[in-house]
């Protein structure tokens, strides 16, 4: 069992490190939530299935001078590649347990799969199916049709930086052609319906900063423009327009920094597709510059950065 | 808040085209605005008396003007409410002339216009904040780039003022193209025994520190403070020994060398002293030609120098010298004859330039100052000038005046008739610009006592035919085809800035034109300054420019230096960067992205590590303010806030 | 006023102190005429525009927003135009993406000594935001 490995992989480093961080089991069976553990015993709590789905590197910055092990699936990877590319952490201080993905759940689809009934039992079978028990009876689910869209499309199973693997490297079969197509099928609208489109989504925005808190490249922290006076950007009212700059200084803020790991989504109370825009810089950030975020540790975000003769960006006229 | 708004009408300049008292009246409405008033003159000395007198009698704390550019009276004003008490930064302008009534005819559109863009300076002047500047030591060193007449004055100037001065030339000698000359317009002095001198005083001076054949490789810092790698590039002779005999230049089998000083009139050895005045008089090798270099083997030089001089694997050093202030003195260059096709470019041995022709007749030049033609080395007897070769030309990208060829060639056609008496020369000329001292005399003279025919017309083609070159032209005074049988053309060719002008514009932080020119801070008032600090322009660098002019800006460059330096201190400009260190969460963005290394990160007693500025380096651009995402470090004066409130101020209402 | 707010939309520039600026009074020393509806906002280089006030001012009333620098290489800060360009060259094309026309929002850059090419563009860009017409028409009524 993958589990067990990882418990030994962790207990392997244990004392190397000041704290570890991994999963154990949430406060139902269909929630897993973050462990950190600091006593060898503690070891023992914690599990390893798509309940996993929490990007633990978030912490880290804020353990930049502890030593710390880490548990990360691909996904999750990005950040630290990210985090080393902006100086956030001291890579020396990170021992990485990387594990390779198949998938983990939303747990949104799930309960929407079972009309939001109580979970008693939920299990997963080796060729991701999934078996909820609740009251009303059992239902086999797919992973596939249940796994946050991120997963449909990774190209990331395997874990791009980690100093010990746990399981067998997974190639990713989707094509990389998937993982924007929904936002250059997003581009074949109007501009008015887009823009509709927007203004319906963030008008729902409750202004509960949940998706900046889990996102962990926002790091500004208890410093969000969103909520102070000097700067004085936006202001407390409840209008569409203060709640559409506040998604707009997320995603600029993120531009061309953004891993995708759709933590920001995941935390959304209201379904605000957050992740999106994001992902629509990221993709002009590659056209233009060739830049991936989450990648490759040598590269600089490409915002932080200029060539003198810029190619790819043309002159605009009137 | 008490804000008070001044509307200036300057004469009619915005009071023709706005209602300033419209503006008066609706400015007076604005929240926070106490006072508002329109004056005739708000910049004169009564108009700014009303400014101080108003903030006295009305209690103001935040003043407004609404006049000119800021670019203009900024400063005036700012000393203005300084002197009123307040501080200088409680002070906005409205640009309501060169923005708003000089661009627009409607007047009505125009009052609004003004009225919003009031409106949007009281919302700043209520956000400013009071901004102290700190002073700072200044390193009484000045920098001269170039070491030509406009350098060699400068760099004088200075020096006798009792400055430490670097005198920085890229090539072997100071003395520029004013050492190449042979006479000068209009008294036909003799250009080197001019100069000379000049040139002995700056090798002599003992406040100057000449570096020859040197160029800048890097300039940090700002004024009072800058940093300077000096390339020394190598000459492969040792400078501290070679006496400047020139045993090796006689000895130097390798005879066909590019002889730069001479712009190739003729060839000269691959180690050689440029010219019998050259300052420092040093030989130098030119690893292109010399045998040694190309053929690995030679050595002749090595062996004949009596000083053992020659050092073959000598390499460029680079020194780093720091320095206060800096004059730019690079001088110009000339278009190459090959962009002027129609002229032959550059085919014919027997179509030269003006600064080749200087070389023939001068003296001590290549062929003793005897006029003879290129190509078979015999005396012309017809010699046609072509001014403008180049110049005032849309097509080829110069639409300007090169500023001195009409009196060079006057003098060089004067010059023709001495020494070759029986000769002719023809001039083809667009207008005739003299408007110098004694210069309209000097081009009628060439035309009166020496017969030099002048034709007014432009050439449209020049071709060999025998021995003689064919100069067609038009004559547009008789409206007829012109033709002159030559035996010699010498083309006025345009003056160019320098090829690497960008670059070393770059490297100081200057602005130039689009032909390479450096910018002057403002045309008419500010010739020899630049928008950068401490940085001054002399002679051509900035424009074509004949000697009198260049030595002028030398000068006024060298006594901007002297003022500049008159104080031991400097006020920093107090619009810098500025880290909140409660809000930083030293995620050190902006350490990353500052283009003056003006951010370093710190830590505190507490652990935490922010970003923190150092002002004296900060330069005030404000890429930090916009890198941080938690609006941590601001831009003094420019802050998110205050250009918010400038934003919201046309936005929001 | 009411008159003129019919005639004009809002437009506002941010245009760097060391060339546009100054790009834009030699422009007006030249006395070329040029439609009035632009708002100047100074600030020391373009490097300074955080994308956000464009943004900022396209959602809270603005009909375009032009932004004007030192040409690349001749930044009196040296780089400043060049994080620009990147930065506004992202904004550009998120632009459409929000359902905002990215004709709204111009970026270029002029000298110190181009009121011609000043003038031009004032104009032009002027000409062009008036023919997509106001941005916020149907928006006037939410408070």
């Amino acid at each position: 069992m993958i589990s067990q490995r990882l418990r030994e992989a962790i207990a392997g480093v244990f004392s190397e490190v000041d704290v570890a961080l991994a999963y154990q089991q949430g406060f139902d069976k269909l929630h897993a939530t973050p462990c950190f553990m600091t006593m060898p015993e503690e070891i023992n709590k914690l599990i390893w299935n798509p309940l996993c789905v929490h990007n633990l590197t978030s912490y880290l910055p804020s353990l930049k001078k502890k030593k710390v092990a880490v548990v990360v699936k691909g996904c999750d990877s990005r950040t630290i590649v990210q985090f080393m590319q902006e100086g956030l952490i001291n890579r020396e201080n990170v021992v990485i347990i990387g594990i390779p993905c198949n998938g983990v759940i939303s747990v949104n689809k799930v309960l929407h799969e079972t009309n939001h009934e109580p979970i008693e039992d939920i299990t997963f079978g080796e060729n991701g199916e999934i078996t909820v028990k609740t009251l009303k009876g059992e239902k086999t689910l797919l992973l596939s049709d249940v796994c946050p869209d991120k997963c449909k499309t990774c190209q990331y199973p395997t874990p791009i930086v980690y100093d010990r693997l746990v399981g067998d490297p997974i190639t990713s079969d989707k094509s990389p052609d998937s993982v924007y197509a929904d936002i250059k099928e997003f581009e074949n609208k109007t501009l008015e319906e887009r823009l509709q489109y927007w203004e319906q989504e963030f008008d729902r925005c409750i202004r509960c900063y949940a998706c900046r808190n889990a996102c962990p490249m926002c790091i500004c922290q208890d410093s969000c423009i969103a909520e102070t006076r000097d700067p004085h950007w936006i202001s407390q009212r409840a209008t569409l327009s203060e709640k559409f700059m506040f998604h707009m200084i997320h995603a600029l803020h993120l531009a061309g920094r953004c891993v995708e790991c759709g933590e920001c989504e995941r935390a959304c109370p209201m379904g605000i597709p957050v992740n999106k825009l994001k992902r629509k810089i990221n993709l002009d950030m590659k056209e233009l510059f060739g830049y991936e975020p989450g990648i490759d540790p040598e590269d600089k975000p490409p915002l932080y950065t200029f060539k003198v003769d810029e190619v790819t960006i043309k002159e605009h006229k009137i | 808040m008490r804000v008070g708004v001044f509307i200036c009408h300057c004469g009619n300049n915005i009071a023709g085209t706005v209602d300033v008292a419209k503006v008066a009246e609706e400015t007076r409405k604005l929240p926070g605005v106490v006072y508002a008033t329109t004056y005739m003159y708000t910049c004169s000395e009564p108009g700014q008396e009303e400014i101080k007198k108003a903030i006295k009698n009305e209690n103001l704390d935040r003043v407004v003007v609404s006049a000119c550019s800021p670019r203009m009276h900024e400063l005036t004003f700012r000393r203005t409410v300084e002197k009123a008490g307040l501080n200088r930064y409680f002070f906005e302008m409205a640009n309501i002339r060169e923005h708003v009534s000089w661009i627009g005819e409607n007047k009505e559109l125009n009052t609004n216009k003004a009225i919003e863009a009031v409106r949007m300076a009281v919302e700043k002047v209520k956000q400013n904040k009071p901004l102290y500047s700190s002073s700072f030591k200044i390193n009484k060193r000045v920098l001269v780039i170039g070491g030509g007449v406009a350098g060699m004055q400068a760099a004088l100037d200075c020096a006798d003022g009792g400055l430490e001065v670097l005198l920085v030339e890229k090539s072997p000698s100071v003395g520029g193209m004013m050492a190449r000359l042979d006479k000068t317009f209009p008294t036909i002095d003799c250009s080197i025994c001019i100069l000379g001198p000049k040139m002995v005083d700056v090798a002599q001076h003992d406040k100057i520190k000449l570096y020859a054949y040197s160029e800048i490789d890097e300039i940090k810092g700002y004024v009072g403070n800058y940093q300077i790698k000096i390339r020394k590039k190598a000459t492969y002779v040792d400078w501290t020994k070679c006496t400047g005999c020139g045993t090796c230049m006689e000895k130097c089998p390798s005879k066909n060398s590019y002889d730069h000083f001479n712009f190739g009139v003729a060839p000269t050895r691959a180690i050689n002293i440029p010219f019998p005045q050259a300052i420092p008089k040093k030989a130098k090798i030119d690893p292109d030609y010399c045998r040694q270099f190309v053929k690995g083997k030679c050595g002749v030089c090595a062996k004949v120098c009596p000083t053992k001089a020659i050092d073959y694997e000598m390499q460029d050093e680079v020194i780093t010298e720091e320095v206060g202030a800096i004059i730019v003195s690079t001088g110009y260059s000339l278009i190459d004859i090959e962009r002027l096709p129609e002229y032959g470019g550059g085919r014919y041995p027997d179509v030269i330039t003006g600064i080749q022709y200087e070389r023939i007749l001068n003296a001590s030049g290549p062929t003793s100052g005897h006029i003879v033609r290129p190509s078979d080395h015999v005396e012309p007897k017809t010699v046609v000038f072509v001014a403008c070769a180049g110049s005032r030309d849309k097509s080829i990208g110069i639409p300007y005046c090169s500023n001195f060829c009409c009196m060079y060639i006057a003098k060089q056609a004067i010059l023709t008739k001495d020494h070759v008496p029986d000769s002719q020369s023809y001039v083809f000329y667009m207008d005739i610009r003299s408007p110098g001292k004694g210069y309209d005399e000097f081009t009628r003279r060439a035309q009166e006592e020496y017969g030099v025919k002048y034709i007014r017309g432009r050439v449209s083609r020049i071709y060999p035919k025998g021995n003689k070159m064919i100069v067609k032209g038009a004559d547009t005074l008789l409206g007829t085809q012109v033709e002159v049988e030559a035996d010699l053309v010498v083309l006025g060719t345009a003056v160019i800035s320098n090829s690497d002008a960008g670059h070393m514009a770059e490297k100081l932080h200057i602005s130039y034109d689009t032909f390479g020119f450096y910018v002057e801070s403002h045309p008419k008032l500010r010739p020899v300054e630049t928008n950068t600090s401490g940085v001054f322009l002399a002679g051509a660098c900035q424009g074509p420019k004949d000697i009198p002019a260049s030595v002028c800006q030398g000068s006024a460059a060298a006594s901007k230096v002297q003022a500049l330096f008159s104080k031991d201190m400097l006020e920093s400009d107090p619009a810098v960067a500025k880290v909140n260190i409660n809000a930083c969460v030293g995620c050190l963005k902006c350490v990353k992205t500052c283009p003056f290394q003006a951010i370093k990160e710190k830590e505190l007693r507490d652990g935490r590590v922010v970003a923190d500025v150092i002002e004296t380096v900060c330069a005030g651009c404000g890429v930090c303010t916009s890198t941080c995402p938690c609006g941590a470090i601001q831009l003094q004066h420019f802050t998110d806030n205050q250009l918010l409130a400038e934003v919201n101020a046309i936005c929001l209402t | 006023m009411s008159d003129v707010a019919a005639r004009e939309l809002r437009i506002v520039g941010f245009l760097c102190n060391w060339c546009s600026y100054g790009g834009a009074d030699t422009a007006g020393v030249s006395r070329f005429k040029q439609p009035t509806d632009l708002r100047i906002i100074r600030v020391p280089c373009s490097g300074r525009v955080d994308p956000l006030f464009i943004v900022k001012a396209l959602l809270n009333g603005a009909d375009g927003v032009l932004v004007s620098g030192c040409h690349p290489r001749d930044c009196h800060y040296t780089d400043g135009n060049f994080y620009a360009r990147r930065r506004l060259e992202m904004l550009k094309r998120l632009l459409p993406f929000l359902g905002i026309d990215e004709r709204r929002f111009h970026y270029t850059w002029i000298s110190a000594s181009e009121g011609g090419k000043w003038q031009q563009t004032v104009t032009d860009f002027t000409k062009r935001v008036h023919e997509l017409g106001p941005l916020h028409a149907k928006k006037e009524a939410t408070p």
